[in-house]
């Protein structure tokens, strides 16, 4: 297998890199360790009116604040309630209107990868029940699939709150 | 030479006609950006330039603007030179050729001026006022030019400014030569006979007066630092200054703030207070003061004079005053009074407008004035002066006054005030801060088109301020704003929604209540009005008009606070009054752009978030809803 070429919209050298993993349910995710700014445990989050119920509120990080997605909700996973090992990322993301911290609240954190050329795979199509857009590509690392997840499309196209609910998962 | 417009009003014996003017358009017009090169390369250096230029244009319209009142005190003439030269010096340095030639253009005639050579009668301000604008709008296009904007065309201006500058000076120097047509040898400068008598010569590159431009070049050749020491003097007045990024200092106050919680919160920890040691509460007390202070000074950091906003109303009243030829005198006390930048730079607008008012429709005739026994010279007062956490704005003349029974014949006859209703006189004054009100009786160019007022009003209660009117008839008329000193700060009003607290700005909260049930009104099974002494206001659920958890509260066991905003009053229903509170007001970026209701965030005593409510746009839902249920 060649380990050039791309993978959907991505050349394959750029998703190689340093990723933080964290899981949702069963399924393992991952972003870009750049991308993350701080790993905070799961906090007291003030919920804001008239928004998706994915979009948990807005949260205090040193007197910025910063907007919570829990990404269970986003993704179409069942509602859980948040444990000791809940956490919330915060991440830079890049969106239409400028760089912006949001934050996302995953099960738990598992580790930072370091991803090679060689185990970077094509997002496979799925057909129209998944929502691919969100994906970058694909990692196997020892035997296990890790969803190299792209962030600035999962927290909103153009920053705003208001995203459509993927069609199923 | 390139053909050129001829000159708006011919120069009197000039011979040779179409070569006359010096000013071509093409000196003025740099058509590519090639003249931007250097601040191109460096855009910190561009925005100094800008913001520097700006300032220094902002010195000398003031500064112009005392000159027109004590036309004898020369000093004056220092004052705005000085400046005109920095900014001419500057564009030079950096290439800006356009500005640099319409400066230079009208430095020559400071310069003449300076040495007594041309009086600085009222035709001369004006024009130099005049250049003020015309050059504050190409450095502010050079800004633009830089950001990639298409150039603003302020050539033919820049053009026409440059020409009148050079009939004055051609004018004012051949009647002095004729006057006094030996000319002082003492002056080491090429004789200004032949250009008195052949200003036609003139139309080569070289400037008009060629005299004036050698002294002036030996003024530039002079040492440069001497020339920096002595823009020193002007400055010592004043603090000393740095241009700091606003998004720094608001770093600044976040972290600040934040400081403060972790202060409070170490402070009650429980393992801490039941430490009973003087030493350790000493030095607790300590750090209270000095976050406190911390705090205080962090907010100061935004705070700036309210001189500039007071500068341009100055301009705008005697503009007006001419214009309308209505002698005032502008009397400007509290400039020094300090408010958040923003709120300066948002004031403006309105106090012009309210100004503009003043003298256009306050002020009479300087006959009619005379005839109602007052001197024709009116005046006018702009002040500011701190009340409590307020700042207060008065924009007050001594002129007819508001007339109270045109207002209201107006108003019944625009169907805002049914025929057999007689509000009290307030009331009607009111009146003029309504959308499409205006009682002028002849629409102005500057006034009386009903546009304005109602506009004022709201920009004023954007930024949280009210406005009031005190007249009296033949007496005059003032306008008070009111405003907080800062945007960054509310006054808030604790209260819990469901699981939440929300902060309600004060400044909207009329009272607050426990109705007796006999008080509540029922509408289809539910609580919908509520008895308010005499009056009946609309009740709803603020957790339910916001979306934030429906549950239905019985309005009898829980709290109702009654907001008026925009003239109306709503009872909110709450689960509980907390307590008042001074929260810092944070955003919560354009994510939650389209939540109605909700006007930002505040950081609490224990580090938890609150939403700030904006009780306009909770007025506004509430409305809606009820058509559409209607």
């Amino acid at each position: 297998m060649s380990t050039h070429g791309t993978t959907g919209r991505f050349r394959r050298e750029e998703l190689v890199g340093k990723y933080l993993t964290f899981a949702l349910g069963n399924e393992e995710y991952s972003v870009p360790v750049l991308k993350v700014r701080e790993i905070i445990k799961i906090m007291d989050i003030t919920a804001v009116p008239q928004v998706p119920a994915y979009v948990k509120g807005v949260v205090n990080l040193r007197g910025k604040v910063i907007p919570v997605v829990d990404l269970r909700l986003k993704f179409g996973f069942p509602a859980q309630d948040y444990t000791e090992r809940t956490c919330i990322i915060v991440v830079e993301v890049a969106l239409a209107t400028g760089a912006r911290m949001m934050s996302i609240i995953v099960d738990h954190v598992s580790e930072v990868l370091n991803v090679t050329a060689e185990e970077i795979e094509q997002t496979p199509q799925f057909g129209d029940e998944i929502q691919t857009d969100y994906m970058k590509g694909i990692a196997k690392v020892r035997g296990h699939v890790k969803i190299l997840l792209d962030l600035d499309r999962v927290l909103g196209v153009d920053g705003t709150i208001a995203m459509p609910q993927p069609t199923a998962a | 030479m390139p053909v050129v417009p001829e000159p708006v009003a011919p120069v009197t014996a000039v011979a040779a006609p179409a070569a006359a003017p010096v000013a071509a358009i093409d000196d003025f017009v740099v058509d590519d950006d090639t003249e931007l090169v250097v601040v191109q390369s460096d855009s910190e250096l561009a925005n100094l330039f800008i913001a520097e230029a700006l300032d220094h244009l902002g010195t000398i319209e003031a500064k112009l603007l005392e000159l027109d009142e004590r036309p004898e005190d020369t000093s004056l003439l220092n004052d705005i030179f000085r400046p005109f030269h920095t900014v001419k010096g500057n564009a030079s340095a950096l290439g800006i050729v356009s500005v640099e030639r319409v400066a230079h253009k009208v430095e020559n005639l400071l310069d003449l001026a300076r040495s007594g050579r041309i009086p600085m009668g009222e035709t001369e301000v004006d024009l130099v006022l005049r250049a003020v604008d015309v050059l504050s709008l190409m450095i502010n296009d050079v800004g633009q030019r830089l950001a990639g904007q298409p150039r603003k065309a302020t050539g033919a201006e820049a053009v026409s400014l440059v020409q009148q500058v050079e009939q004055l000076i051609t004018g004012q120097l051949e009647g002095e030569s004729a006057a006094a047509p030996a000319i002082e040898m003492a002056e080491p400068v090429a004789p200004m006979a032949p250009m008195a008598s052949e200003p036609a010569e003139d139309a080569a590159p070289a400037p008009a007066p060629a005299g004036d431009e050698a002294a002036f070049e030996q003024d530039r050749r002079g040492p440069t630092p001497s020339r920096r020491r002595d823009d020193v003097p002007a400055l010592a007045g004043t603090a000393t200054a740095i241009k700091v990024d606003t998004r720094k200092l608001d770093n600044i106050v976040d972290v600040v703030g934040e400081l403060i919680v972790v202060q409070s919160l170490i402070q009650q920890d429980p393992a801490l207070s039941s430490l009973v040691d003087g030493r350790l509460a000493r030095n607790m007390a300590q750090l209270r003061r000095l976050t406190a202070d911390l705090q205080r000074n962090s907010m100061a950091l935004r705070m700036v004079p309210i001189r500039q906003a007071f500068q341009k109303v100055a301009r705008v009243v005697r503009d007006i005053s001419r214009k309308a030829g209505k002698p005032v005198d502008l009397i400007i006390t509290g400039e020094d009074t300090e408010l958040d930048r923003k709120m300066v730079e948002e004031i403006t607008d309105p106090l012009m407008h309210m100004a503009r008012n003043s003298v256009d429709h306050g002020i009479e005739a300087p006959d009619v004035r005379e005839a109602n026994g007052k001197p024709a010279r009116a005046t006018v007062s702009l002040s500011a002066y701190y009340q409590g956490s307020h700042v207060i704005i008065e924009v007050r003349d001594d002129g007819a006054g508001l007339n109270t029974d045109r207002i209201l014949e107006s108003a019944r006859r625009k169907g805002l005030i049914a025929a057999d209703v007689n509000p009290a006189p307030e009331d009607i004054h009111r009146l003029i801060f309504e959308a499409g009100f205006s009682t002028a009786a002849k629409v102005t160019e500057v006034s009386g088109r009903g546009v304005g007022m109602d506009v004022v009003r709201r920009n004023i209660e954007s930024l949280r301020g009210r406005v009031d009117i005190r007249t009296e008839r033949n007496k005059g008329t003032a306008f008070l704003v009111r405003l907080p000193l800062t945007l960054a700060v509310l006054d808030g009003l604790l209260v819990r929604v469901g699981s939440e607290r929300c902060v309600l700005p004060a400044a909207a909260v009329r009272e607050s209540l426990r109705p007796k049930p006999e008080h509540v009104h029922f509408v289809q099974g539910q609580p919908r009005m509520v008895q308010v002494r005499e009056s009946v206001l609309p009740l709803v659920s603020l957790g339910s008009v916001l979306g934030m958890g429906a549950t239905a509260l019985d309005p009898t066991a829980a709290t109702v606070v009654v907001v008026e905003e925009g003239g109306s009053r709503i009872g909110l229903v709450v689960e509980e009054l907390l307590h008042k509170q001074e929260v810092v007001v944070k955003s919560l970026g354009d994510s939650f752009a389209s939540v109605r209701g909700v006007a930002g965030g505040a950081i609490l005593g224990d580090g938890r978030i609150g939403l700030i409510l904006d009780p306009h746009g909770i007025v506004a839902m509430v409305r809606e809803g009820s058509r559409r249920a209607a």
